[in-house]
């Protein structure tokens, strides 16, 4: 499966991107272990274009790094044609032991890199840069899951057997799936939409009273439920189909690639009320996460007007 | 009040042969201040000048300006530093050349967002100022070197700011240009602006009207 266009296109990329991310991380623990701003020594001086050099490295993988999730995403769904069984990316995460592990480590990842962008964004906007110590330290742990990222994204591709046949996502997100996935089918699905619902209002509230940390809290509850109730509840709406519960499906061209809309208001809604603990971006989380609520209503709404009925 | 303080400033070459271009400077000039800074071609004079713009950083050592740590600045904000407080002469006027006088003059004040009549009586005055406001719709290509010399001044000036850097401003001039340059130096120290003229010009040396003149030899205060 390596020599996959779209993979060979994301594995090269790694390899760029390992190359420039050791060099960061070399500089990083040097900036961390030495930064004194108001020493005016030569190596303060030093250290001050390695920083800026560093943060430059840093910043354009991590820019990269998060819309190519999305890109992931498709890749997942375009070799899904070539592997016997798989209707969807679903089928292809399941194709490999590495598949889940991956995909819950880019999403892991998008929002840390996200948390790192918008620290690094704030701290050169201030003339004393005063987070540019804890960018770096913070850069140290995140390289190690950047690097697992990269390392495992390869086992991943490199494990896929394009001659044995796979799971279709019909069967992976069903009552009877044998994995973890079945847990969510003993959950009641009117108990699951109103604490969608109730988390919305909840993050509502908490943002006409300022209370930033609950807000905070709110949205990373807000993120599980959502992405729960989109497979049990929301996704049926989108297929028309009571029993189809796949969350990749509708990343593709038969739903008009409305997941992909769906996957970007929901991360860019709930990462920046992750961020509400630091920075004021409640309105920028209100919004998204408001239009993610409203463009998944909208389909249960569609289908009861349409039907006269709900499924 | 500019202060240096234990200023070195090394280019490095290649990794095995830096140029020290300055060594341990200390030096303080006061608002208001003419300063002469002579010495030979390779001083450090462009070197100080450079450092007191932002433009560069030093090796070691620090530059405050009205309590601000100049040397320490991030780019984006040694910049808006420099457009707000600081007007640079050069030796070779560094105009564009395809430009009108009216149109170099009004490079600086872009950044400024600032309302179109507000910029025109800028514009104005400082073209009035330095008596080049007959050629303001000339392009700069086509003007002597003279009145190349005064568009950049005006452009140096244009934004009124406390301090005006001059890098060797006389050095592409004939002796009745520079003596005509002399009398706007002096027109603007009337004006309570810091002037700081890097210059080997034998022409600055002695005027009654600057208030320190500095030898600067090999990277050193003599």
């Amino acid at each position: 499966m390596l020599l996959n266009p779209e993979v060979l296109t994301l594995l090269i990329l790694d390899f760029v991107f390992a190359f420039f991310g050791i060099i960061a991380f070399i500089l990083s623990v040097k900036i961390f272990l030495k930064w004194d701003l108001s020493s005016t020594s030569e190596s303060q001086y030093r250290l001050e274009k390695q920083a800026f050099l560093a943060s430059t490295i840093i910043k354009y993988i991590f820019l990269i790094k998060v819309p190519l999730f999305l890109f992931f995403v498709f890749t997942l769904d375009k070799i899904a044609d070539v592997l016997v069984g798989a209707m969807c990316g679903a089928g292809v995460v399941d194709a490999s032991g590495y598949g889940i592990y991956l995909l819950l480590l880019k999403i892991l990842n998008i929002y840390i890199f996200a948390f790192w962008l918008t620290l690094h964004f704030n701290d050169m906007k201030k003339e004393q840069q005063p987070y540019t110590r804890l960018k770096f330290g913070v850069f140290i742990p995140i390289f190690f899951l950047f690097m697992a990222e990269l390392i495992v994204e390869y086992f991943m591709f490199s494990d896929i057997d394009i001659h044995q046949m796979v799971d279709c996502c019909g069967t992976l997100y069903s009552n009877s799936s044998a994995s973890y996935i079945s847990v969510l089918f003993k959950i009641n699905t009117v108990f699951l939409v109103g604490l969608f619902y109730g988390t919305y209002i909840a993050m509502f509230l908490s943002y006409l009273y300022k209370k930033r940390y609950i807000f905070s809290v709110l949205n990373v509850l807000f993120l599980f439920i959502s992405i729960v109730s989109l497979i049990m509840f929301f996704g049926t709406y989108i297929y028309e189909l009571p029993t189809h519960h796949c969350p990749f499906c509708f990343l593709q061209k038969d739903y008009n690639y409305v997941g992909y809309l769906i996957y970007v208001l929901l991360f860019v809604g709930t990462f920046n009320g992750i961020v509400c603990m630091f920075l004021d971006r409640f309105k920028t989380s209100l919004y998204f996460n408001s239009l993610y609520v409203v463009l998944v209503s909208s389909y249960v709404v569609v289908y009861y007007l349409k039907n006269g009925v709900l499924l | 009040m500019i202060q240096l303080k234990d200023i070195t400033k090394r280019y490095e070459i290649n990794k095995n042969n830096t140029i020290t271009a300055l060594k341990d400077i200390n030096l303080e000039i006061k608002e208001g201040e003419l300063i002469v800074l002579k010495g030979a071609s390779g001083s450090g004079k462009s070197t100080i000048l450079s450092l007191i713009a932002g433009l560069s950083k030093p090796t070691s050592g620090e530059v405050v300006i009205d309590a601000k740590h100049i040397s320490k600045l991030p780019d984006n904000f040694a910049s808006i530093f420099r457009r707000d407080n600081i007007g640079f002469i050069f030796q070779k006027y560094n105009l564009i050349p395809n430009l009108s006088v009216e149109e170099n003059i009004l490079l600086p004040l872009i950044p400024l967002n600032l309302d179109t009549k507000v910029a025109e009586l800028k514009l104005q005055k400082v073209m009035d100022k330095f008596e080049i406001i007959h050629k303001k719709n000339n392009i700069v290509k086509n003007l002597s070197g003279g009145e190349q010399q005064r568009v950049a001044i005006a452009r140096a000036n244009v934004n009124d700011p406390k301090i005006i850097l001059a890098d060797e401003p006389t050095a592409n001039l004939d002796k009745k240009l520079s003596i005509s340059f002399i009398e706007i130096l002096k027109q603007m120290k009337s004006s309570n602006k810091t002037i700081i003229v890097a210059t080997h010009d034998p022409l600055f040396f002695g005027l009654d009207f600057v208030d320190r003149e500095i030898e600067i030899s090999r990277g050193n205060i003599i």
